[in-house]
């Protein structure tokens, strides 16, 4: 039951914490900025319209968004949130959870080259090239947190005896692993400095080109896996942070949704304070961050 | 076991009877698909039937009165038993529409003759218990093969393609011959029972010189040369077969080898392994590089049996270092791969065909927008496509994941095998990657968006049978991706006759199947879920259609989509310098600028470096000894009394 609703907490508020973003980076450009809770907003609005489609698309087109949406979703399944046990947990989770967000990327992408246009299929051969190199610096994550704790399973790592956390006996390592996870929920979710989610110019976009011809509810799903994905990736980092100690029903979930707060906090911040990269400079970008993993693997090697 | 021994009589029987009733066309390739058909399910019956027998059911006979012939049927032969009959009437099915009816009725008739042999001989390698019976039915596998890749034989391309074939396949057999030559001269047998004891030393230089022969079938990098260019050459079907089932020969030998030698020297896991590593992630790369759809699909072979090499390499790197269950994660998933790539890759064969039948064009960057025209086709290509990519809820992931988690076992090992086994994390990772971007590029060029050039005709659907062969492929893939367990531990089972299972472990996968089950049926409910919310949100919406949005221009045209060439060249010039990119390109120098172009081929490293390391020497050598080649027939006939006289003299 406590499962349940947990992970129903995260489905509910997970599209909260992106207005945290656009406030922050608001008060950084000394505006007001919109509510916070302005993507409830903009899902509301989208489910009220219709949409229009392109002659030049098919059935792929509108499976799209329905794939993305239910891939993150059910990528959530599988997350404890504040060291609750999630829905489903078992060996090996991790690599299910990954393989299904590619899925989603793989019809985004098909969804994008349906409709012929030219700009979407270079946001979308964009994504397939990043996409690739972040997959890969994920998969050092896992090699990382597997010689660390020995689990193959989210669950594993965050909710048991001995869960991997920054204030455990291997923390340092951790900094190095936070870092390089906080670099990958930039690239993965396309924020600055890889791709700008704000941006009006179709050439220098990856995500937001990718759906330019959505429109309507497709749209809203597609916002809606967008804002799950992101929640998982800060989930992930904010599991890392959470200090030892914090273990009770409402006092952990605070905390955690408090950390969390944190992490969107820091994605504003460096949206407000950096620009975005070249594209021929992303890819070095990514790898930076499998050298920061693969430097803290190393180190356990050592340990051990 | 006779009721496989019969099976190999109907299939036999499916080539030869229809030859003389070849002026019936259609009666003829009826004949040959239903005998076919009878055989590969008479075998599949033989299978199941021995399944669960301890004892192996073995047979032999004396060929010519000084030939013994054994044959044995264990675990590991039925588990690359099932694939071949699986496939082979599924692909005859599809051939009944493919291959065209104006050729002359002789040449169908020798074209299903060689089908027929092919899946005998496969068969039997598979069956073969000593050293005659492997070499035999290996060279008939051989010779069919080459055969059928003649079939186009009309074509010049065609010819050289498999010239360059029985090149590569006879220096292989030549290497595998070598090998089993130094066993026999250690142990003095030729029953394949009695290799175990041969020295150490012997045992590694013959699963070396094996591993080429063996490793140049099944197409591992740098041995991999004539894949890409025989399967575009053959029929499409021949080369689902051939893409699906035959290479994976050369994985069984390489196996069957390994498991007789008994040599747990991590050496040989290692070099597995290794080379597992380089045929998926430059397979892969080379894919994305290749604009030909079915030399695209030929590199994507590679890439999937540098997959199933990752996974036995960690499963004798298990051996090698007693874990269990790296063992089991390992070959299982090697061998689930190995299925789940003959039913993918012989799926998106036979979509490739499909297509080239009805445009006549094979080049990706100038197709587009057949999804709408072709609607199976499209929808079967997509599901093989996100199977190949090894993405759940299919069965490509099964696979995988069992591999991953055979590597992630191996990342708690010591020294430079936790090292390896990282290593075949990052590069199943980026494998799996790279395989989705080249998928959605042929999903997204090919049957997506709109058509690159203008259509001459309508394209309509193609024939009954060729859909009817995808629909039950895809089917397959869905089924194995949606219920993983029964297939997971039949491939499990592959391992019974070889490995003694360890004490203590009943079960050295765990619940995983079970887990793995749970998991994609989830993400099918929220799926499902998903899609009956969407459908009630759209009731009573204004749903309406227009052109694609042009970003603010207003004249767009087919020609200014995004191509197959730009959606891949970031991520092949990621690859340089071990991918060579040559283009050909007249820049723009004037203000108004003349007509222009641009061309741009991805070339195999491995192929170039062949030819000047090799054929280059040898064309020298050869051009240099031309005189010894001068007509006369009486010098020659000299020549072979000289060598006779200094081989008796000298040995």
């Amino acid at each position: 039951m406590e499962s349940v609703l947990s992970f129903g907490l995260a489905l509910v508020l997970a599209p909260l914490f992106p207005g945290i973003i656009l406030k922050v980076k608001a008060l950084f450009a000394g505006k007001q900025g919109p509510p916070l809770l302005i993507k409830y907003w903009t899902l509301a609005k989208l489910l009220r319209k219709g949409s229009v489609y392109s002659t030049s698309t098919s059935f792929v087109f509108r499976l799209g968004p329905l794939v993305a949406c239910a891939t993150a979703i059910a990528a959530l399944l599988f997350f404890p949130f504040a060291g609750k046990a999630p829905l489903v947990s078992f060996h090996g989770d991790v690599i299910v959870l990954f393989y299904l967000l590619g899925l989603g990327r793989f019809f985004t992408i098909a969804a994008a080259l349906d409709t012929g246009s030219p700009f979407e299929g270079m946001g979308a051969a964009r994504e397939a090239f990043f996409g690739t190199l972040a997959e890969a610096a994920i998969f050092a994550v896992l090699i990382l947190f597997f010689r660390l704790n020995g689990s193959l399973s989210l669950a594993g790592y965050f909710s048991g005896t001995q869960p991997i956390a920054i204030a455990g006996p291997q923390g340092a390592l951790l900094i190095l692993a936070v870092v390089a996870l906080f670099m990958l929920l930039l690239a993965e979710n396309s924020r600055v400095p890889v791709d700008d989610p704000a941006t009006h110019l179709e050439l220098t976009m990856i995500h937001e080109v990718m759906i330019l011809d959505h429109s309507g509810p497709d749209l809203a799903l597609i916002e809606l896996g967008a804002f799950y994905k992101l929640f998982l990736y800060a989930a992930l980092i904010a599991s890392l942070l959470k200090p030892a100690g914090l273990a009770g029903p409402l006092t952990g979930t605070l905390a955690f949704y408090a950390l969390m707060a944190v992490v969107y906090v820091a994605i504003g911040i460096t949206e407000s304070l950096t620009a975005r990269l070249k594209m021929n400079m992303v890819p070095k970008y990514i790898l930076t961050s499998f050298a920061l993993v693969f430097f803290a693997i190393i180190l356990t090697v050592e340990i051990a | 076991m006779e009721l496989v021994l019969t099976a190999l009589g109907l299939i036999l029987a499916g080539g030869l009877v229809p030859l003389p009733m070849q002026r019936w066309s259609t009666g003829a390739r009826a004949t040959h698909i239903a005998l076919l058909a009878a055989g590969c399910l008479t075998g599949m019956i033989g299978l199941f039937l021995t399944w669960n027998q301890e004892a192996i059911s073995a047979f032999s006979c004396t060929w010519l009165q000084v030939l013994p012939l054994a044959l044995a049927l264990d675990s590991l032969t039925a588990v690359f038993l099932l694939p071949v009959f699986l496939l082979a009437p599924i692909v005859a099915l599809y051939g009944y529409q493919y291959l065209d009816r104006d050729v002359s009725p002789w040449q169908t008739g020798a074209h299903q003759l060689c089908f027929s042999l092919l899946i005998a001989a496969m068969v039997l390698v598979t069956l073969a218990d000593n050293l005659f019976a492997f070499a035999l039915a290996w060279e008939l596998m051989s010779l069919a093969s080459y055969l059928l890749v003649l079939y186009d034989h009309e074509h010049e391309e065609s010819r050289r393609a498999a010239t360059l074939y029985l090149l590569f396949t006879q220096a292989g057999a030549l290497m595998i011959f070598a090998a089993f030559g130094l066993l026999f001269q250690a142990t003095g047998s030729f029953t394949f029972a009695q290799w175990g004891q041969a020295p150490h030393a012997v045992k590694l230089t013959a699963f070396f010189l094996a591993l080429v022969g063996f490793g140049s079938k099944a197409g591992v990098m740098p041995l991999h040369i004539w894949l890409p260019h025989a399967h575009p050459a053959a029929p499409s079907h021949v080369s689902a077969l051939m893409s699906g089932v035959m290479i994976k020969m050369g994985v069984y030998g390489l196996l069957r080898l390994y498991f007789l030698l008994d040599e747990p020297a991590p050496v040989l896991a290692r070099t597995v392994l290794g080379l597992g590593m380089i045929s998926g992630v430059l397979g892969v790369a080379y894919a994305l590089g290749k604009h030909d759809i079915k030399r695209l699909l030929a590199y994507h072979s590679i890439e999937n049996i540098g997959i199933i090499l990752i996974g036995c390499g960690l499963g004798m790197l298990g051996i090698a270092s007693h874990n269990p269950a790296m063992t089991a994660f390992g070959f299982a998933g090697g061998l689930l791969h190995v299925l789940n790539h003959a039913l993918f890759k012989s799926l998106l064969f036979m979509g490739a065909g499909a297509i080239i039948q009805k445009t006549g064009c094979r080049h990706l960057d100038q197709l587009g927008g057949l999804m709408r025209r072709m609607p199976v086709t499209g929808r079967t290509f997509l599901t093989g496509s996100v199977a190949i990519a090894g993405l759940p809820p299919l069965n490509g992931f099964v696979s995988e994941l069992l591999i991953y988690c055979a590597a992630f076992q191996g990342v708690r090992l010591q020294g430079p095998d936790a090292l390896l086994a990282m290593a075949a994390i990052l590069a199943l990772a980026l494998i799996g990657g790279l395989a989705s971007a080249c998928f959605t590029k042929v999903v997204g060029i090919v049957f997506l968006g709109e058509p690159r050039r203008p259509l001459s005709s309508p394209i309509a659907e193609s024939g009954l049978s060729m859909r009817a062969a995808m629909i039950v492929l895809a089917l397959a893939c869905v089924l194995i991706g949606l219920w993983p367990e029964p297939f997971i531990r039949m491939a499990l089972h592959g391992l019974r006759d070889l490995v003694a299972p360890a004490a203590g472990s009943p079960d050295p996968l765990g619940s995983l199947p079970e887990n793995l089950a749970l998991a994609t049926r989830m993400f099918l409910a929220v799926f499902l879920l998903l899609a009956a919310g969407r459908h009630l949100v759209y009731r009573n919406k204004p749903v309406s259609q227009g052109a694609t949005w042009g970003c603010g221009f207003t004249r767009p045209t087919a020609r200014i989509q995004y191509t197959g060439t730009s959606y891949a060249r970031e991520v092949v010039e990621f690859h340089q310098p071990f991918v060579k990119i040559r283009t050909v390109h007249k820049p723009i120098t004037r203000i108004f600028p003349s007509l222009t172009h641009y061309a741009s081929t991805v070339e195999d490293r491995a192929e170039i470096g062949l030819h000047r390391l090799l054929v280059a020497p040898i064309l020298r050598v050869a051009d240099k000894l031309r005189w010894i080649q001068h007509g006369h027939i009486q010098l020659y006939i000299g020549y072979i009394v000289l060598t006779i006289a200094v081989l008796l003299l000298v040995v």
